[in-house]
């Protein structure tokens, strides 16, 4: 056991932490101010303040130099993501291509697509998209219809997507294209990397129970791509998508941890506004959820030394999905039961704005079910973990 | 950044796993469960035939002989002394593995109380009280125990393995700081309906006081237990998860397996979550206490709440999902049942150690 980061981890800790105090405004941290903007603008500040940061070399923590990265180790990234979240750094506009595609295209691109598709995503010059999602097609992934046909080196792509993160932000979509006519289920899918700046290819906001529309839908009609750009074999896409949802799915605990365990604190002096601190049953509540948070902190640091051991989670990160998503929901459950009969106001006698932790109780109700809901993460944990028959 | 066991702590988890597998399987702990001792039952009646190797356990007071003797031989006792004592000088992480080892294997025998005593005679005994009971409690010449509830002013009840122990630990007087080491108590046994232990009352004997038991290290010692409780909790639960997995990957009902039904997997998966945390905390606590790390409090709580939870939801799933036969008398479902029913009380039951986590949180 040795819970210590090196020493070369924690000067890097002390420079990110010093550019962080230096370039994060103080308003930009002020509970609220991010639900307070609408979505065009908070996406525009935060595609800024990011590209600064890639320039000041804080893109990319473990990604090799050569393709545009910081070339650091997983310690390192454990450091980024811990200290980004606990300066209040703003959600990156990027999260799709930098938490997924990114070492997806690191373990199985092509030379041409690392470099490519890296350097860019990681200084937001390129903002990705994913498009598995369909109307038909949620957690039955393979069930898909988009259908890409063969046109001399391209192919042409009809059909539509949903809960497509940053649809009208996006500049590309990696999206799963059913590319074998008359296949079925998982066999002749193939991941295609498409240019959403074309004719073909239009984006819709959806509006989220929350107000905000972070997703959207994405039609495809006739829009091209060139065979090339196939992440993975072509026709083997169900195996690409699968290596790529398992680092969705594995995605770092310690920068939720230190979230979580945040708002923790804020619901707590919300509990203490409204003398419901003492209440025996809440104590009890919220220990009970502390008691989830504290053991998504020690699952990070396992995650983080199987991975420093080079070891391949694989299915062990639908436990990872389902131990944060799920303790995330239960905290706030915990909030709407301290709140009682103000569960739904704006404000609270005294003031207390409670419109941002209700962005965050909305926000709880979406977790589970997206990366995999909850039902198929135990379904993976039972039969592919467990071994329990199909 | 290194958060697993080492090595060398993996190998010492399997010699203890394995030679409870090989020397003292269910069928040695149903003899132990099954011995009426504490009603004066004859020693070495009988010979054995269905536990690998097991002698009868019965009128050694729950605490089969050649169990303990390994014990002693493999070092299982010996582990927290230090070397000039004769231990093996090891920490709180190792006792917690062989404490998972043994709740696995839902193993009788006073090891826990032994570990425990030994540990206060290291942190708080003088130079004479070490020397005189440290390397005869590493060697498992003496037994030890060490009093979760009572004192010894007003008797101490359902000490664990408290008739067979030659030394117990106990607090001096309710309410005040202070422990006491006291020999020749007498014993009245105390009825559990958890077979795999041991329980009596204690009264009189001879006190000496510990002399470096301050409010700190009683609370460390307090810290301590709760770990190695915890830690055979998460043992049983991982192991009754374990076995329900196996059963119910064969066991078929409507023509397939019912491991595959929704229902189950996604109850058994639920498990597998919970019972990996519970390993995580237990994990961590043993090493928060034994590198005295801030937050060790709130880590020990963390880990008894969740070891509670997991054993307990576990435990009561084995029966559940082996339907009628896991409620028979037979099946050894009940032995981890009744075990984490048990340990789920003692230093610090759910209500407790949620409300030590709230008054650290909030």
């Amino acid at each position: 056991m040795d819970l210590t980061f090196t020493p070369a981890e924690e000067e890097f800790r002390s420079e990110l932490r010093s550019w962080l105090s230096a370039h994060i405004p103080q308003e930009w941290t002020r509970p609220g101010f991010w639900e307070s903007l609408d979505d065009d603008e908070s996406f525009r500040l935060r595609r800024d303040w990011e590209r600064d940061k890639a320039d000041a070399g804080f893109a990319g923590i473990q990604w090799p130099i050569e393709y545009g990265g910081r070339g650091g180790t997983p310690g390192m990234k454990a450091i980024y993501d811990e200290e980004t979240v606990r300066a209040h750094a703003p959600r990156t506009v990027n999260p799709l291509g930098l938490a997924f595609l990114a070492p997806t295209v690191m373990a199985i691109g092509t030379e041409a697509q690392k470099k490519e598709i890296i350097g860019p995503l990681l200084r937001n010059e390129v903002i990705w998209c994913q498009g598995f999602s369909e109307p038909g097609a949620g957690s039955d992934l393979a069930a898909l219809s988009t259908k890409g046909i063969r046109d001399g080196d391209d192919f042409v792509v009809n059909g539509q997507k949903v809960w497509t993160t940053n649809a009208v932000h996006g500049d590309k979509i990696f999206t799963m294209v059913r590319t074998e006519a008359g296949s079925a289920k998982h066999r002749g899918i193939s991941m295609l990397l498409i240019d959403m700046d074309q004719p073909g290819v239009t984006a819709r906001p959806l509006r989220q129970m929350s107000g905000a529309s972070e997703f959207g839908e994405v039609f495809f009609d006739d829009a091209r791509v060139p065979a090339v750009d196939c992440l993975g074999e072509i026709g083997d896409g169900w195996r690409t998508a699968m290596l790529l949802l398992s680092f969705e799915r594995g995605a770092s605990g310690i920068s939720q941890y230190t979230e979580f365990r945040r708002q923790y604190d804020e619901i707590v002096a919300v509990a203490r506004t409204l003398g419901r601190d003492t209440d025996p049953v809440i104590r009890n509540e919220l220990a009970r959820v502390l008691t989830e948070l504290e053991c998504l902190r020690l699952h990070s640091m396992h995650v983080l030394t199987q991975v420093e051991q080079g070891r391949d989670l694989g299915f062990e990160a639908s436990m990872t999905k389902l131990q944060w998503s799920e303790t995330f929901q239960d905290l706030w459950e915990v909030y709407d039961q301290i709140l009682g009969a103000d569960a739904t106001l704006d404000t609270l006698p005294d003031g207390t704005d409670l419109r941002p932790l209700h962005a965050q109780a909305m926000w709880s109700r979406s977790v589970t079910i997206w990366g995999g809901s909850s039902q198929v993460q135990r379904t993976i944990t039972a039969e592919r973990v467990l071994g329990l028959p199909r | 950044m290194y958060f697993a066991l080492t090595d060398t702590q993996r190998e010492f988890d399997r010699a203890v796993r394995d030679y409870l597998a090989q020397r003292f399987d269910l069928a040695a702990v149903r003899e132990v469960v099954e011995s009426a001792d504490e009603s004066g039952g004859s020693e070495g009646s009988g010979d054995s035939d269905g536990a690998a190797g097991a002698e009868r356990s019965a009128g050694s007071g729950g605490n089969p002989a050649s169990l303990w003797a390994a014990a002693g031989e493999q070092g299982w006792l010996a582990v927290t002394v230090p070397e000039e004592y004769d231990g093996l000088g090891l920490g709180l992480v190792e006792a917690q593995v062989i404490a998972r080892a043994l709740g696995a294997g839902v193993a009788p025998g006073p090891w826990r109380g032994t570990v425990l005593a030994a540990e206060a005679i290291r942190l708080a005994g003088s130079d004479t009280q070490r020397a005189t009971w440290l390397p005869r409690l590493a060697a498992g010449e003496v037994v030890g125990a060490f009093a979760s509830r009572g004192s010894a002013a007003d008797g101490l009840p359902a000490v664990e393995y408290g008739a067979t122990a030659d030394v117990v630990v106990a607090p001096a007087e309710d309410g005040v700081p202070g422990l006491v080491l006291i020999t020749g108590a007498s014993a009245t046994p105390v009825g559990s309906y958890d077979g795999t232990t041991r329980l009596a009352g204690l009264t009189g004997g001879s006190a000496e006081v510990l002399p470096g038991a301050t409010v700190e290290v009683a609370r460390e010692l307090a810290d301590r237990a709760t770990v190695l409780v915890a830690a055979d909790l998460v043992g049983i639960a991982r192991e009754a998860l374990s076995r329900t997995v196996g059963y119910d990957r064969e066991r078929e009902q409507f023509g397939v397996p019912v491991g595959s039904f929704q229902a189950i997997k996604h109850a058994l998966a639920d498990l597998h979550v919970g019972v990996t945390m519970a390993e995580h905390a237990a994990l961590y606590a043993s090493y928060a206490v034994q590198e005295g790390l801030d937050g060790a409090d709130l880590a020990v709580a963390v880990a008894k709440a969740k070891a509670n939870d997991v054993a307990l939801q576990a435990t009561a799933a084995m029966i559940q999902y082996h339907g009628g036969i896991g409620y028979t008398w037979e099946h050894e479902a009940h032995f981890f049942y009744k075990r984490a029913r048990r340990l789920a009380g003692q230093w610090g039951d759910l209500t407790v150690a949620r409300e030590r986590i709230a008054a650290l949180t909030m």
